[in-house]
Order: C-alpha cells, then sequence, then structure tokens
C-alpha cells in the first residue's frame, strides 16, 4: 500500500496507483481536515491526483519528485479552484 | 481540396469582403448602426465557418473581433480609429489566412502567435473601451491555448527555445481507469513542459458522490518540444486528445522583422493558376438552359429529316429542311457561345472593391491625405481579365499614392485641394474594357524621365533625344527603369512598372500614361473584354503555318528589296518616311524561309513594347477567331508560343508570342 494514514495525516509515498484512491478518498470524506503528505510521492495515479482535485485537502508541500512539485503541487494549492473552462457548444 | 473547405474559401473571402466594406463605411460614417451590423453579421458567420474547420488560431482572432463588434454594438466600446484599425488588421489577416489555406490546406506556422497577438490587442481595445469592468467573455473552444500561453509565459520567455509551442488538450475517457490508462503518467511523460493546467471534465459532485474510478478530469498543457514527440506520448489516446502548434515568433519570422517589416506575402491576390470556382448569376444559367432545350427541338427537327430522307421524300423537300434545320442550329450554336461566355464575365466590383482598403492602408503608412474614388464597378469582363488586373491594378494605385501624392502644403499653395484626388475608372470602349488611374498630383516630368533613362541606360541616348514627350513617358514601362532603389516597403516586392506591363500584356492589353507637370497622371489599361476568343492572323514561314494575335499587328505590307537597309548584322526598312527594324520570322524560329528576299518581303508592321517593327514573313494567310488554349504541362514554359488552337482540318495551328520571340 502506497497510501496509509499516520495521526492526522495521510501520506502518499512511492508509486501511487489507481487502487490507493479509493481508501484516500474515504479518509478524506471521514475527516476534511487532513493533511496529505507528498514528499515521499514519486507518481500520483490521476484517480488519486482527481480525489486530491476534488476535495482540497492541506498539502504538505515540498517533495523528492519534481513533476509533482512542479506542476501538480501548484494546482492543488491554487488559491480558488481553477476548473477548466467548459468547451462552448 | 474536399468539397467542404472550397465552400468555406469561397465564402470566407465574401465575408472578408463584407466585414471590410462595412469597417470602411464605419469609419466614414461612425453613426450609422447598419455599417456596424454588417460588419459583425460577417465577422460572426465567418468565425462560425473557421469552427467548422480545425484553424483554431484564426477562430481565436475572429473571435475577438466578434466581441469587439459586439461591444461596439453595446455601446461599451468607443468606436475610434483605434478599433476600426485593429479590426481591419484582423480581417485582412484573415484573409491572408484564407489564401494560405487554399493554397495549402492549413495555416501558416506562425498563425498561432499572430493569431493570439490579434485577439489579445482586440481584446484590449474592449479593456479600454468599456468603462465598467469588461464582461467576462466566454472563451471558443481554443480560448484555452491562450489561457495557457499566458500561464506559461514567463517560463516561455525564461526558456529560449527555437522550437514552436505545442498545446495539449487531453480529456481522458470515463472509463479510462479501467483500460489501464494513467492519464497523469502520460503528462508526465510530456517532454519539455512549459505550462499545465488542470480542471475537470464535468462539475464536480457533492465531496459524498464522488467516484474514485471515473476518471472526471480535463489536462491542458504546453510544451515547447516538437509535435510529433508529443504526439507519440498521446499515441494511444488519438481520441481523447487535441494537439495545436502554436508557433512562436521567433521562430515564425526568421528574419527577426516585426510583422509588419517582414515582407508579407499576398495571398489573397489571384496567382496565375487562381481559383476554378465560379460563381455565376442564376438567370445566366437559366438562359442556358432554355437554349440546350431549343438545341433539343432542332435535333428532334433533324432526326424527323433523317427518317423521312429515307422514305423517298422529294430532294428539294429535303434540301430545304436541311437548310433549315442548319440556319437554326446555327443560331443555337451562337447564342450558346455567348452565353457560356457571358457566363465567364465578371463584374469589376469584384476585384475594385478590395482597392479602398488597400489604399487605406498605403495612405496610412506614408502619410499622405487620398480622395480615392471608383467609377464604373459594373462594368463587365471575362473573368480571367478581371482578376487578372488586381495586382497591376494595385502595383499602380501604389504608385500614384508614394510618387503621385504631394505633400499637403505643396498642394495647397499649388491651389489644390489637401487630399490627393485618386480616381480608379472602368468602361467599355467597343470590344474593349478601359482601367483608368488619375490621379492629381504632381505629375510626370518628361526631362527627368528622360535624365533617369539615361542614367540607367535603359534606351540609347539618341533614341531618347528623338522621342517626344509623349514617347519618353512611356519610358517608365521599360524594364530597368525603375530600380531596387526606389522600392520601397510599399511599391515593393520587387515590381516595376514594367512588371506592370508585362501583366497587362499577358491578358491581351496595352497600357499608356498620359501627364501633366504638376496636374497628375493617368495611367491607362486598354484590355479584351474576353481573352476567350482571339482574333489571330496566320502567316507563312518555311512551309509552315503559325497564328499571330492580330491585336498586335498595325498593319501589313509588301517592302521591295530595295527599300531594305543592312545596318550591320540587322535590317532596317524605311515606311512612311519612318526607319523601321526589320526582323525575320524564319530567323526568330531558327528556321529555313521559303521566300526569296531579292523579289521584297511580306512584312507585318506589329507593335513590341510601344515600338513599331516590321517582321518579315513568307506569306500572309487568312484572319480567324480562334479559341486559343494556353501551353500546359511540359509545354508550359515554350519561349515565344502563347497558345495553340484547333483549325477546322484537325491540325494545330501554334499562336506565337512575337514580343517575347523579339525580346
Amino acid at each position: 500500500m502506497s497510501v496509509r494514514l499516520n495521526g492526522n495525516i495521510i501520506l502518499l509515498e512511492g508509486q501511487c496507483r489507481v487502487e490507493d484512491a479509493e481508501p484516500l478518498l474515504g479518509w478524506l470524506q471521514a475527516d476534511r481536515s487532513r493533511v496529505v503528505d507528498l514528499t515521499d510521492a514519486e507518481h500520483l495515479h490521476a484517480a488519486v491526483f482527481q480525489v486530491l482535485m476534488a476535495l482540497r485537502p492541506s498539502i504538505k508541500e515540498g517533495g523528492k519528485d519534481a513533476f509533482i512539485r512542479e506542476w501538480l503541487i501548484p494546482v492543488l494549492t491554487a488559491a480558488a479552484p481553477s476548473g477548466a473552462t467548459q468547451p462552448e457548444g | 481540396m474536399d468539397d467542404l473547405l472550397q465552400h468555406f474559401i469561397v465564402e470566407a473571402r465574401e465575408l472578408v469582403q463584407q466585414a471590410t466594406d462595412s469597417l470602411l463605411a464605419l469609419e466614414r460614417e461612425s453613426t450609422i448602426v447598419a455599417h456596424l451590423d454588417s460588419a459583425f453579421r460577417a465577422v460572426h458567420t465567418l468565425k462560425g465557418s473557421v469552427g467548422l474547420f480545425d484553424f483554431a488560431p484564426m477562430a481565436l482572432a475572429l473571435h475577438a473581433a466578434e466581441d469587439l463588434l459586439g461591444a461596439l454594438k453595446g455601446a461599451e466600446a468607443r468606436i475610434d480609429n483605434d478599433a476600426i484599425d485593429i479590426l481591419l488588421e484582423c480581417i485582412s489577416q484573415a484573409e491572408r489566412w484564407v489564401g494560405a489555406i487554399e493554397q495549402t490546406g492549413q495555416l501558416p506556422r506562425d498563425a498561432g502567435e499572430e493569431g493570439y497577438r490579434l485577439a489579445r490587442a482586440l481584446r484590449s481595445q474592449l479593456d479600454e473601451g468599456s468603462a465598467q469592468a469588461a464582461p467576462i467573455v466566454p472563451e471558443a473552444d481554443v480560448g484555452w491555448i491562450n489561457d495557457l500561453l499566458s500561464a506559461g509565459f514567463d517560463r516561455i520567455d525564461l526558456r529560449a527555445h527555437n522550437t514552436g509551442l505545442i498545446a495539449i488538450r487531453y480529456t481522458p475517457r470515463a472509463d479510462c481507469f479501467f483500460a489501464g490508462d494513467d492519464p497523469l503518467a502520460l503528462l508526465r511523460s510530456v517532454p519539455d513542459l512549459v505550462a499545465v493546467r488542470m480542471g475537470n471534465r464535468e462539475p464536480l459532485p457533492l465531496a459524498a458522490e464522488i467516484d474514485p474510478f471515473s476518471c472526471n478530469l480535463r489536462i491542458e498543457a504546453l510544451s515547447c518540444a516538437g509535435f510529433d514527440a508529443v504526439k507519440t506520448v498521446f499515441r494511444f489516446v488519438p481520441d481523447q486528445v487535441a494537439i495545436h502548434e502554436v508557433a512562436r515568433r521567433d521562430t515564425a519570422d526568421p528574419h527577426g522583422d516585426g510583422p509588419h517589416g517582414s515582407p508579407v506575402r499576398d495571398t489573397s491576390a489571384v496567382g496565375a493558376t487562381g481559383s476554378r470556382t465560379l460563381r455565376v448569376d442564376a438567370t445566366r444559367i437559366d438562359r442556358l438552359a432554355d437554349l440546350v432545350g431549343e438545341m433539343v427541338v432542332a435535333k428532334n427537327s433533324l432526326a424527323h429529316l433523317a427518317t423521312s430522307s429515307g422514305e423517298g421524300t422529294d430532294r428539294n423537300d429535303l434540301v430545304q429542311g436541311i437548310l433549315a434545320s442548319q440556319a437554326v442550329i446555327e443560331r443555337l450554336v451562337a447564342d450558346m457561345h455567348r452565353t457560356v461566355m457571358d457566363v465567364r464575365m465578371m463584374p469589376m466590383r469584384d476585384i475594385f472593391r478590395r482597392f479602398p482598403r488597400a489604399v487605406r492602408d498605403t495612405a496610412g503608412q506614408l502619410g499622405k491625405l487620398i480622395d480615392f474614388a471608383m467609377e464604373g464597378e459594373d462594368v463587365e469582363a471575362d473573368k480571367s481579365v478581371v482578376e487578372g488586373l488586381f495586382e497591376p491594378l494595385l502595383h499602380v494605385l501604389r504608385n500614384a499614392i508614394a510618387h503621385g501624392a504631394e505633400p499637403e502644403n505643396i498642394r495647397l499653395e499649388a491651389g489644390k485641394p489637401t487630399g490627393t484626388r485618386i480616381v480608379l475608372r472602368a468602361r467599355r470602349e467597343g470590344d474593349r474594357v478601359i482601367v483608368e488611374v488619375s490621379d492629381d498630383g504632381r505629375g510626370v516630368d518628361p526631362a527627368s524621365i528622360r535624365q533617369v533613362a539615361l542614367e540607367r541606360g535603359v534606351a540609347p541616348r539618341d533614341r531618347i533625344e528623338r522621342m517626344s514627350d509623349a514617347e519618353a513617358m512611356e519610358l517608365i514601362f521599360v524594364p530597368g527603369f525603375s530600380t531596387a532603389s526606389e522600392i520601397t516597403d510599399l511599391s515593393g516586392r520587387g515590381v516595376g512598372m514594367d512588371a506592370v506591363r508585362s501583366a497587362v500584356e499577358r491578358l491581351g492589353g496595352q497600357v499608356g500614361v498620359q501627364s501633366v507637370l504638376g496636374r497628375g497622371t493617368t495611367i491607362r489599361f486598354s484590355l479584351p473584354l474576353t481573352i476567350v476568343m482571339t482574333k489571330v492572323m496566320a502567316v507563312r514561314v518555311g512551309g509552315e503555318t503559325y497564328g499571330i494575335p492580330i491585336d498586335g499587328v498595325l498593319e501589313t505590307a509588301f517592302v521591295p528589296a530595295s527599300r531594305i537597309l543592312p545596318i550591320q548584322e540587322a535590317e532596317a526598312f524605311v515606311l512612311r518616311d519612318r526607319t523601321l527594324p526589320l526582323v525575320r520570322l524564319a530567323n526568330l524560329l531558327g528556321i529555313l524561309g521559303n521566300a526569296d528576299p531579292g523579289r521584297g518581303s511580306k512584312v507585318l508592321i506589329m507593335s513590341v513594347g510601344g515600338e513599331r517593327v516590321g517582321v518579315a514573313v513568307d506569306g500572309f494567310a487568312e484572319r480567324m477567331d480562334v479559341l486559343m488554349r494556353p501551353m500546359s504541362g511540359i509545354l508550359a514554359g515554350t519561349p515565344g508560343v502563347m497558345g495553340t488552337t484547333l483549325l477546322g482540318d484537325g491540325s494545330v495551328l501554334m499562336i506565337l508570342d512575337i514580343p517575347e520571340l523579339i525580346g
């Protein structure tokens, strides 16, 4: 399991896969104040990432992986939900 | 090119024209709502048709133009020159893009950057003009590229990559996780990312109702890797991804010039091949259909005659019947021919309407005040003649603005109105169309023409000195008269008046100039109404028969050997007290003539480049109207041959281009 709960902190570590999305969602739904730590994550599956996008927990920033640091965390920590525009008809 | 795209091109041209006309009218009469409505409708429709194709940058720019026009309509922005300028710029660019699409089927590489720039400029007008906060403008389907570019702007500048940008919009299918896809793994493998935006494909459900296994992402990214490198990443999900090329200015413009400094080829101008689409007034087609109906009746009566001939009808009756039938068919064929020719006729308006904007732009760039007017837009000529006139007329108009129009203070001193009047006029004269560009500017000084002609050696000194002023004026059409130093950005592209002349001569026309110093200049084109039927004179040389267009033949003469004077290598002869050069057609063609020069020569007196020349042939044959076919395929470049025509006996007549053979 690359996702685990440690007190109030959800740790995502190593290669997070599609099956990590469900427990992550469960823990966040149960307590929205939980913090997600991405420091040791090496990759986030899109399913995991979209849970974070939807629920917007506090994120413990920094981390080893440049892609996560550079492109994913800014999306999750952006001030307002930055939904992409819906396509016009 | 597929049909849809072809229709798009025809329609787009019309809409561009409508928008341009309306904007120019709006500039003159900014209070008339109809102009604004018309411009808005044109741009709106054009944007809609662009949306049917993958021309995102064009849609982006037009969308912004539509919004600006919408704001002008709603009085949220002010109609001023800046707004009109940027709208016209956008429309001109759209027109160039249509030209590019017609030629290559796609937008040029720099279109992304240019579309983005135009959209920005248009939207800045919108912000400027509106006092209240600009309304949030719904972005078109391509707005995301715009947003991404602004999101990745710093990074784009930081990385001095020399490649274009690739915009990616990846919308994974909801069930993609079950197929084993990980959209973020794909995104991770896109090389050289410069911007990423994430969103949701569908609005988020309540937190409790989230299905973690249904993908609800929309990923947008910019990369400065190559198009192919990016495409490879998404090769297994082509249905879920849109990849666009967004070229950057430094790549789009290798000379480092700004968009204005770079020599922009006017792709809207009709090239030599031109479009093969012809719009025809429905009544002309109806007329043609009627004629075909009559033709069927005539055929039936002929069939009746054929049957009755086998039944021992009286011979005289039969002859009468055939003669009557032949007369009817002859009339019908003539009518049909005329009607088909009419189908090819188009009014000058179709090209004239593009000139007001060109004149406005040129005048603006040169800071000249021009009072431009057009007459005779309804005059019709063959499609190829009308379309072929665009480039030369544009050049002449630009010349009139650049060289004809004097500075305002000089005009005032001379008692002229401040604005230089330039009139473009078309009229019909017999079976020819006359098109003139007149200005009331500074006029041409024959003395300085002579001076320049001498300096540039376009003709020998003694000839230049013998010329009348009117003849000297014609020197402006001689190759080499206008030099590179005079080629400005405007009259530029290395086209001189000699190119104007050759373009007009290709259409079977002639050019002339009249000018009064201080009073103005008129450049006149005289063109055939149609170049489909050509009157030719057949001549015999060395046992062969050739055709020569009769337009260029002034007269025929028999010149006795005693009147032919050898001058060094060449020959000349005296005709009515003037000495004319004599060339022998056999020599020009490199064949052996049959005629014996000792008994005198049969000579065609022709006008070649404004000069009289005698062309000796073995004999004259008949004159005829022929349907000339231009040389095509591997023969297209044959020098000295204009085209061919089939004669009644099935043989082929080559029609010679004498000026080219001599030149």
